[in-house]
């Protein structure tokens, strides 16, 4: 495994989260959203076994439904406990990233 | 939405994959639902039903089944096997009751008609059957052991096929099928004339068991209706 997949394997799914949050969202418009916002080199396919996850620990919610465009989907949302988990890594994220990124500020300099 | 019109979804929208991306989505699908026993057949629908369409959006811009599910396809199959949740026991159990009335229904009616058949249109073989009230049930339970087996290796030997880059021909497929079958039937025929006799000794007319028959498959038909078991 890469540094960079190790790395992301933690945060993929806060960031999974967060999305999920803006607005329920299916599982092809979910990849294109984390790929949209720089995460291109994630395997597209490496969201559904998160997602999988995600359901079983009720932190997701899927539902098939009509899309606007024709076909039905699964579209997910975030429960009630997903909210909470979210809000826990956007803390635990904001306590990691400052320090890390000043010890790395401090090595470069 | 249940299972089985997911199902149907999925075999329509299957047609639009590329030969490439056909090939490959089938080894996957073959390969998920081999391996899910044990997990929730409605999730596991729906999860596939997920990549096809990832796949089917994906192919319009060029790509291909590798490009978005890794290279090694079956790592990660495995790895979606691995999130996909557990069924409820208790679906287990209907499910491997039903099979096992079923199965016992088809034996019955086959041996109360064909004896019967063969005992009062050709005169061949006694109107009533003697046997052995122990021996009876082992060859019953070997019946049922034997047929498990036959399954497991059947699914085995789909498994083993699944992920090939080159594919075997058709004709060895069949061989292997039907060497398999052969042995198979070869037992179940077996299975009676090796059994010693010991027990209660019960003689019952042939029609007996074609009535058992109709009863449990009845129960076995009430059963499905009920608990919708393969539906």
């Amino acid at each position: 495994m890469s540094q960079r997949s190790q790395l992301l394997k933690g945060i993929l799914e806060g960031c999974i989260l967060s999305i999920i949050k803006m607005q329920p969202t299916y599982g092809y418009e979910l990849s294109m959203k984390l790929q949209a916002f720089g995460l291109f080199d994630v395997s597209e396919g490496s969201i559904y076994p998160i997602l999988l996850r995600l359901q079983k620990e009720k932190l997701i919610i899927g539902e098939m439904r009509k899309s606007d465009t024709g076909p039905k989907r699964k579209y997910y949302q975030l429960t009630e406990a997903g909210h909470m988990q979210l809000a826990e890594f956007i803390h635990q994220w904001e306590l990691l990233k400052q320090p890390v990124d000043k010890i790395i500020e401090k090595g470069v300099n | 939405m249940n299972s089985k019109e997911i199902v149907q979804i999925n075999n329509d929208k299957r047609k639009m994959l590329t030969a490439e991306n056909l090939a490959y989505y089938e080894d996957m699908l073959v390969y998920i639902r081999l391996n899910n026993v044990n997990k929730s057949e409605q999730q596991t629908e729906e999860v596939l039903l997920e990549l096809l369409e990832h796949l089917l959006l994906a192919q319009t811009e060029g790509k291909t089944a590798k490009d978005i599910f890794g290279n090694d396809l079956k790592e990660y199959c495995n790895e979606v096997i691995e999130e996909i949740p557990g069924e409820k026991t208790n679906d287990i159990v209907k499910f491997l009751s039903f099979v096992i009335i079923q199965f016992l229904a088809i034996i019955s009616l086959c041996h109360g008609f064909i004896g019967f058949g063969l005992h009062y249109f050709f005169d061949l073989g006694a109107g009533s059957m003697t046997f052995q009230l122990g021996s009876g049930i082992i060859i019953i339970v070997g019946y049922l052991i034997l047929l498990y087996l036959f399954v497991k290796v059947i699914l085995q030997w789909v498994k083993r096929t699944s992920f090939k880059e080159k594919k075997a021909k058709k004709w060895v497929e069949f061989l292997q099928v039907w060497i398999i079958s052969m042995v198979f039937i070869g037992l179940f025929i077996l299975i009676p004339i090796v059994v010693p006799d010991f027990g209660k000794t019960i003689s019952l007319p042939i029609l007996t068991f074609a009535v058992v028959g109709i009863i449990l498959y009845l129960v076995s038909f009430i059963l499905n209706k009920k608990y919708r078991i393969t539906n």
